[in-house]
């Protein structure tokens, strides 16, 4: 490997990103972001979820061309990259989801691209073997792993340090590092940071993305805050503190798009006690009302869909109970539903429709049972319910037949939360139920939020804005690394205090 | 999140006509009947065997069989599935319900509750397959490959012969008229008809397309998944038994080699019907062109003697042509 002094090369900017935009189906998930990356440095990159951070960072390594914008590296001006022209340019990035294959020995995957050949062009295993050998030597940190070893044996964290030592192998000058701490138990993460620090002592970029406030103020030196696909910062560590950063991550102007409260809690649906659920759900109690919005927030991966998904019995309960009017809760999503206990889920497109088919086939779905007769579906019932839920959700076309495939984003929600309640649920939990939807279709879906609680259903609103948790819910649960890590009253609602919650940070 | 409205084609280009709809919806069905004319059409014209009443009626007899095991087969298909034991359970079938005929002396007062036992054997290796395949999660083709190849050792084990002594009135099951339609292709027609419904019309049914197009998705829309695809399976294996109890009454022995290549054919059919073989996508409509196809053509082979050679290469390129058609460009 060669070493390149610190001295020689720190404070040259290698990385410039100009005005990008993007934009997907009309939505914008970037919308002119500045950023720039200095040899010799560690960039945090910090923002809500759906600020632009990942949009930003395929970008940079040529997975999604920029609508807009320039990308200078090393002084040339590019419009956009190719995945193997980022390569070459020394760009690389480590996910949380490891791009390693577990079969094979570590000298096998970081050599993967690029085999040592010897004699009769037969890979000289040698020499792999060697290369892997003092490339995770060069991370410096006791490492001790045997080139040897089958991937699949590895910690999880052995497994992140052969991901950056296979950054290492195409000598990567600018290295991204998307959240690499959430995956690590925290026994790891001195290991990780001293690698880290290490590699930007070498002269390299490293632009590192995290929830974690705290670690951004150990590691960083500059941090840049997005939100809503734009930069709203760039600061030097030591020039800000928890609190900017905060406020600048939500900081957002209130619109009145949530309908006044109006409703008048119940009594209790659903009583969550002690729940332990798939290894990631923690001793989370918590109980809803009828009539009643309780909120869920957390960032991604603190257990909040897990929680959601359990409710209506996808995964097995460890331990604790859930009891929903009074008995034990239905442990399958058809049981649920025929008493009336339903799930929005996130992404509509995995989890909602059955994109294939029809608007009329999507709707119908969980439905049936209501156009029966003795055992033949009718379908006069069948088009009036059909009828009547796509004028109430206003759904555009109104096109019964129409292929959801085709449709916006918007109205795929509009379906996938009209097929529910036209079920008559009970209490409906909204899994991300405006994420990727136009305005006009956030705002019809609020109203139909407030309409349940009118009619005394029970909702559950887990969600990543702040904003519709806080215009909406009458409490606020926020989940932060599978735990319940508090609940926050309506008078006390404030993004500051659930994203003190959710990121576990002490305000200074 | 920073949003444009979004426009919703409230007013979308030119409105296509009802027509042009109703080709664009069902592009694959009326294409495999136009290939149904074009054969039957040509066959007509040039070869006066082909256009006797009775050369057609044969058509429809010789798509009996094959059309039950395909029924089946559908309903699989459209899970997302596929059931490659079809063959071997109407053999198992046959032969189980002959062996016993002959060992009462082809007792004629057997017949109901013979035939009652065949449903009931498909219904049971139906259940087989599909508790199987949900218990596993194992792919379907091996699950079912699997049971066929066992039910092919179980079936060689019962006779290697033909198995005489079928009461003769077990044989006019087949053969009654009604005037000169056979009253075969009357039952066979209502079947086809149940099964449409049953596929469009019935809440199991319209299970079977949700469960194609996405296990997730059906399941968060409250449909009872393992459920579903169990049925299916045991649906499949009866129509299966079906044609086994047919196929005995038309061959009138209990025969080892019965329904050899139904399986794969089935399959063919439901392709050439224009059923996804991915699940969530087809018709009834569409399986039985893809059967009448293969009958006509298949009779058609045998009155111009086309050598068997040549048969095979024919049907291979038909079901290749065929079905590169149906790949529409945008979703390549």
């Amino acid at each position: 490997m060669v070493s390149i002094s610190k001295n020689s090369l720190s404070n040259q900017t290698i990385l410039t990103l100009k005005h990008i935009e993007k934009s997907f189906g009309g939505i914008h998930a970037l919308a002119g972001v500045l950023f720039d990356l200095r040899a010799g440095e560690i960039h945090a990159l910090v923002g809500e979820n759906g600020a632009g951070k990942s949009t930003l960072i395929k970008i940079i390594t040529g997975a999604y061309t920029p609508d807009r914008g320039i990308i200078e590296i090393n002084g040339t001006t590019y419009d956009s990259l190719r995945p193997t022209q980022a390569r070459e340019l020394g760009i690389a990035a480590v996910y949380q989801e490891f791009n390693l294959l577990p079969e094979l020995s570590v000298a096998e995957n970081i050599s993967l691209g690029d085999q040592p050949l010897g004699r009769l062009s037969l890979i000289d295993m040698k020499r792999r073997c060697d290369r892997a050998y003092e490339l995770l030597e060069h991370l410096g940190a006791e490492t001790h792993i045997d080139p040897n070893e089958l991937v699949k044996y590895l910690t999880i964290g052995e497994q992140q340090l052969v991901e950056i030592a296979k950054a290492l192998a195409i000598n990567a000058r600018i290295l991204i590092m998307d959240e690499p701490s959430a995956v690590l138990p925290s026994r790891d993460l001195d290991r990780l940071f001293a690698v880290i620090r290490a590699l930007r002592d070498d002269g390299r970029g490293i632009i590192y993305i995290s929830h974690r406030l705290n670690e951004v103020f150990e590691l960083a030196d500059r941090v840049t805050v997005l939100k809503d696909g734009q930069t709203m910062a760039t600061k030097n560590i030591n020039d800000t503190h928890n609190a900017e950063l905060v406020s600048l991550m939500v900081g957002r102007p209130w619109t009145d798009m949530y309908p006044p409260k109006d409703n008048t809690p119940g009594d209790i649906l659903l009583d969550v006690d002690k729940l332990c659920a798939e290894g990631t759900v923690f001793d989370v109690s918590f109980n809803v009302r009828a009539g009643e919005v309780v909120g869920m927030a957390g960032l991604g991966g603190s257990g909040r869909t897990t929680v959601c998904r359990t409710l209506v019995g996808l995964g097995a309960i460890r331990s604790g109970q859930i009891t929903y009017m009074g008995k034990p809760a239905a442990r399958s999503p058809a049981a649920a539903a025929r008493v009336g206990l339903v799930l929005v889920p996130e992404d509509r497109k995995a989890f909602g429709l059955v994109l294939n088919q029809s608007m009329r086939f999507n709707l119908s779905l969980p439905n049936l049972s209501k156009f029966l007769q003795m055992g033949v579906l009718r379908s006069q019932p069948e088009k009036e319910a059909i009828k009547k839920t796509i004028s109430d959700m206003q759904i555009k076309p109104p096109t019964p037949e129409i292929s959801t495939e085709n449709m916006s984003g918007g109205n795929q929600q509009k379906i996938v939360v009209g097929k529910w309640l036209l079920a008559n649920p009970k209490l409906v939990i909204f899994d991300e139920p405006t994420r990727g939807v136009d305005v006009g279709a956030k705002a019809e879906i609020y109203m139909r939020i407030r309409e349940l609680t009118r009619q005394g259903v029970g909702v559950i609103m887990a969600s990543s804005e702040l904003p519709e948790l806080i215009g909406l819910s009458d409490r606020i649960l926020v989940f932060h690394e599978g735990r319940l890590a508090g609940e926050v009253e309506r008078a006390d609602f404030s993004e500051e205090a659930i994203m003190r919650l959710a990121t576990a940070t002490e305000l200074a | 999140m920073a949003v444009t409205y979004q426009s919703t084609r409230d007013h979308p280009m030119p409105r296509p006509s009802q027509w042009s709809k109703f080709f664009r919806n069902n592009a694959s069905i009326i294409l495999i009947y136009a290939i149904i004319l074009l054969v039957i059409g040509t066959a007509a014209i040039s070869n006066e065997n082909f256009r006797t009443p009775s050369n057609l009626l044969n058509i429809l007899r010789q798509s009996i069989i094959i059309g039950l095991i395909a029924i089946g087969q559908s309903i699989v298909v459209l899970t997302g599935g596929m059931d490659m034991s079809v063959a071997q359970v109407a053999r198992i079938v046959g032969l189980t319900v002959a062996t016993i005929f002959a060992a009462q002396d082809s007792n004629p007062a057997m017949i109901l509750p013979l035939i009652l036992l065949g449903l009931v054997m498909g219904t049971l290796l139906g259940a087989f397959n599909g508790l199987l395949i949900t218990r596993t999660h194992a792919n379907p083709f091996i699950i079912t490959f699997g049971i066929a190849s066992i039910l092919r050792g179980v079936n060689l084990a019962i006779s290697t012969t033909p198995i005489r002594g079928i009461p003769a009135s077990y044989l006019h099951i087949y053969d009654f008229k009604i005037g000169i339609i056979p009253a075969n292709v009357l039952v066979m027609a209502l079947m086809w008809v149940i099964a449409y419904l049953f596929t469009t019309r019935t809440r199991t049914g319209r299970a079977l397309f949700a469960v194609g197009g996405s296990e997730r998705v059906a399941q968060l829309s409250a449909i009872r998944y393992n459920r579903t695809l169990v049925i299916s399976y045991i649906l499949c294996s009866i129509s299966a038994a079906i044609a086994g109890l047919f196929l005995l009454s038309r061959t009138g022995v209990g025969d080892p080699s019965a329904a050899e290549g139904m399986d794969f054919q089935s399959i063919v059919a439901v392709a050439l019907g224009g059923i996804s073989l991915y699940g969530g996508k087809g018709s009834m409509v569409g399986t039985l062109g893809g059967v009448l196809l293969l009958a006509s053509l298949s009779n058609v082979f045998n009155l111009l003697q086309v050598n068997i050679y040549y048969q095979q290469l024919l049907l291979g390129l038909i079901v290749l042509v065929t079905v590169a058609a149906y790949k529409s460009p945008r979703s390549a």
